[in-house]
């Protein structure tokens, strides 16, 4: 298996990290596969104990983010698959890309001026290193308006 | 445990706990003994409220020892029995933690009193506060404990809990290096929790957790959707109506947690920016949730404090809330004007609706059908329970009862449905609230702010709103209610006109609507974010206070309004 992973977070921020990897998709012929990472971090002080219920609510919110991208990708005549995921975002998409033996990982560039980014300029290029020595992948960034 | 008995465990647990409260409660007054001579008093603060645990003693001239002994009961009062008759020259001595000791002569016709009738009762008895270092200490503990949940450095429940425990180690553990640093023991501080507050979360959590599996609020949002034929300027009103409706009767944070996901989804399909829906229905779930007692836990705590039933909040709350939630409306149409129109491309619209419609679904409809029979059966026992001098901790734990045996729930999901977090929050919230109430911090704020307000009812109303309101969009509004209940209590009292319990809705009115100021003002403003954070549409701090406050300012304006004209002007009613 090989691809194109695209790790997708919904919003106008995710509108060129889609177009980049259909792009890509077209230049190369590898299939494209967009992942969404459901991460409810937020909830850890909420006064709240319906965990399970709100998951099953933001798996469908990712299902729907990514069943856009994939309307998307397929009105310019690429076919994509969707993956909605639980857990650490970093691990989850790297877990991916691992899994289908990722050639490119498009992902959106964080802003990492926002207190509650998961992202800080370390910790993103500690990710991009991990995922190229781990699964051979080539991290693309593209810039907001690229595409 | 297996699962069977774990069910009927808990069933029996909720059963037990309605009946117990059910039970009349013991007159507190202690029974007056019937021989001997008796007297007897009543030991109050400067606020006018009972003092409990006061050691009362009657001495006589030259006794080194008391003739008689009492310790004053919760509602004040005390009696001394004198199983000798009464000397020419006695003097009572009252001493009490916290508090000025006191040393009473009874005077010549008290005593001739005594002498003819074998009882007397003395005149009420004010003790003044004492200020030590258990004051400052416990100040300090309880901002702390404000600060700690506000930045959010810690889980507000083990901020309280680290309050609740600072407070015990300082007492038990000081008190033999200083009797100053003595706030109150174990069982004087669970004095201070108030469990039909417990009870009444505990039994909605159950309620609560039965209808969010049903799909039902995803079932709402769609079918709003489709009532308004994609048109966003009708739209945005019908889901604000469907949270606020559902935020009157289950919490905040539940009702933003369920409709968020499905909002953003409809708002993707129809290409518009989410918060467009998002912000309008998050600052219409902090202005209607406060329509009933059970909307959220702030009405919870002024119901149970202030003694005001579910319809005395429908009546004299619903209305200004109506009023309020009619000026929201027109803002956000005014202030979202020019997004209100879809931008999807039509094709991938179909789809992304078709997916939708197929997402909306009530989800379990048998259950949906109970819970719907089982929570018209306790609103009508809210409405009613006034009149049968039902608690409302009652009614929810009978209605947590009746879903629990009917439906048959997974055991252990109900079990983790409770909220354990929530009510070890509440009880160490209570313990150190009760805390600075015990050592007089209250009595002084209302001491301050009695002497600002005077006797002027208007003034009143409009302080206690807006002071609450603009705290609270800093202060976390259950601490700060729990803390203000006091001081409202005193004030409601001593303010001519306040006596019909308006302070208490202008504390709910003020601490529930102060949470639109901004993104930290409450936590169904936090969790909305966190969503829509998710689905890639942030909503900054910048963002949230520029939509929110102004919102706070027509709400809270109308719904004081509402508050002036129904208990100054149309006068003559009340709680």
């Amino acid at each position: 298996m090989s691809g194109i992973v695209c790790a997708v977070r919904g919003g106008p921020a995710s509108k060129s990290t889609i177009d980049r990897s259909i792009e890509l998709a077209k230049e190369s012929g590898l299939a494209l596969y967009f992942i969404y990472v459901v991460n409810l971090d937020f909830l850890e002080y909420a006064i709240h104990s319906t965990v399970q219920t709100i998951s099953q609510q933001m798996e469908n919110m990712g299902e729907f983010i990514l069943l856009a991208a994939q309307a998307t990708a397929n009105s310019k005549g690429i076919k994509a698959q969707t993956f909605v995921r639980h857990g650490n975002v970093p691990k989850e998409i790297s877990r991916l890309c691992h899994e289908i033996q990722a050639n490119y990982l498009v992902l959106g560039r964080p802003n990492i001026q926002r207190e509650d980014s998961l992202f800080t300029e370390k910790r993103l290029a500690e990710f991009i290193q991990g995922v190229e020595e781990q699964t051979g992948a080539t991290v693309v960034l593209p810039e907001p308006g690229e595409s | 445990m297996n699962k069977p008995v774990r069910f009927w465990g808990l069933a029996m647990v909720l059963m037990l706990t309605a009946s117990l409260l059910l039970l009349p409660r013991r007159a507190s007054q202690a029974q007056a003994p019937t021989t001997g001579w008796l007297v007897t008093g009543f030991i109050l603060d400067r606020q006018g409220t009972a003092v409990q645990g006061a050691q009362v003693n009657l001495m006589g001239e030259g006794d080194q020892e008391p003739l008689a002994q009492a310790v004053s009961q919760a509602d004040g009062w005390f009696t001394l029995v004198l199983s000798k008759a009464p000397a020419s020259d006695l003097s009572v001595t009252i001493v009490r933690e916290h508090f000025e000791e006191i040393l009473l002569h009874l005077d010549e016709a008290t005593l001739a009193t005594l002498r003819s009738s074998g009882s007397v009762v003395l005149n009420e008895i004010t003790l003044l506060r004492r200020i030590n270092l258990s004051f400052w200490i416990a100040a300090l503990i309880f901002a702390s404990m404000l600060m700690l949940i506000a930045v959010g450095k810690l889980h507000n429940t083990l901020a309280a809990l680290l309050g609740a425990t600072t407070i015990f180690a300082v007492s038990y553990l000081g008190r033999p290096l200083s009797p100053d640093l003595y706030i109150f023991d174990f069982a004087g501080a669970l004095r201070f929790v108030d469990w039909n507050v417990i009870f009444l979360i505990m039994g909605m959590m159950i309620v609560i957790a039965t209808v969010e599996r049903t799909g039902i609020f995803q079932w709402l949002a769609f079918s709003a959707y489709k009532l308004s034929g994609g048109r966003i300027w009708l739209l945005m009103p019908i889901l604000m109506i469907i949270t606020g409706v559902a935020s009157a009767f289950l919490d905040n944070v539940t009702t933003m947690l369920l409709m968020t996901p499905i909002t953003v989804q409809i708002a993707l399909a129809m290409g518009i920016n989410p918060l467009v829906l998002l912000m309008p229905e998050v600052l219409a779930s902090n202005v209607a949730g406060i329509s009933t007692l059970v909307g959220t836990p702030t009405n919870i705590l002024i119901g149970s404090y202030g003694k005001i039933s579910f319809n005395n909040f429908l009546t004299n709350l619903t209305p200004g809330v109506l009023l309020a939630m009619l000026g929201l409306t027109l803002y956000v149409e005014y202030i979202y004007r020019k997004a209100l129109h879809p931008q999807q491309e039509e094709g991938i619209a179909n789809l992304l609706l078709e997916s939708l419609a197929e997402r909306a679904r009530i989800t379990e409809p048998a259950h949906l059908k109970k819970a719907g029979v089982v929570g018209a059966f306790m609103l009508v026992l809210f409405i009613t329970g006034e009149h049968l001098h039902l608690l409302p901790a009652v009614t929810a734990l009978m209605g947590a009862t009746a879903l629990l045996v009917w439906i048959r729930p997974d055991i252990e999901e109900m079990i983790e449905a409770v909220d354990w977090t929530t009510l070890v929050f509440f009880i160490t919230l209570f313990i150190v609230v009760g805390a600075v109430q015990e050592v007089g911090l209250i009595s002084f704020i209302a001491d301050g702010i009695g002497m600002l307000i005077g006797e002027n009812l208007l003034l009143a109303i409009l302080a206690v709103t807006w002071l609450s309101a603009l705290l609270s969009t800093v202060i976390a509004n259950i601490p700060f209610t729990a803390a203000m209940l006091p001081v409202i209590g005193y004030l409601t009292v001593t303010v001519p006109g306040a006596q019909s319990k308006v302070l208490f809705y202008c504390l709910s009115i003020g601490s529930a609507m102060g949470g639109n100021g901004s993104l930290i003002g409450a936590s169904a403003n936090m969790v909305t974010a966190g969503i829509a954070e998710r689905a890639g549409y942030p909503i900054t701090y910048a963002h949230f206070m520029k939509k929110g406050l102004p919102a706070l300012f027509i709400t809270v304006g109308l719904a004081s309004l509402w508050l002036i004209v129904r208990f100054t002007i149309l006068t003559n009613g009340g709680a």
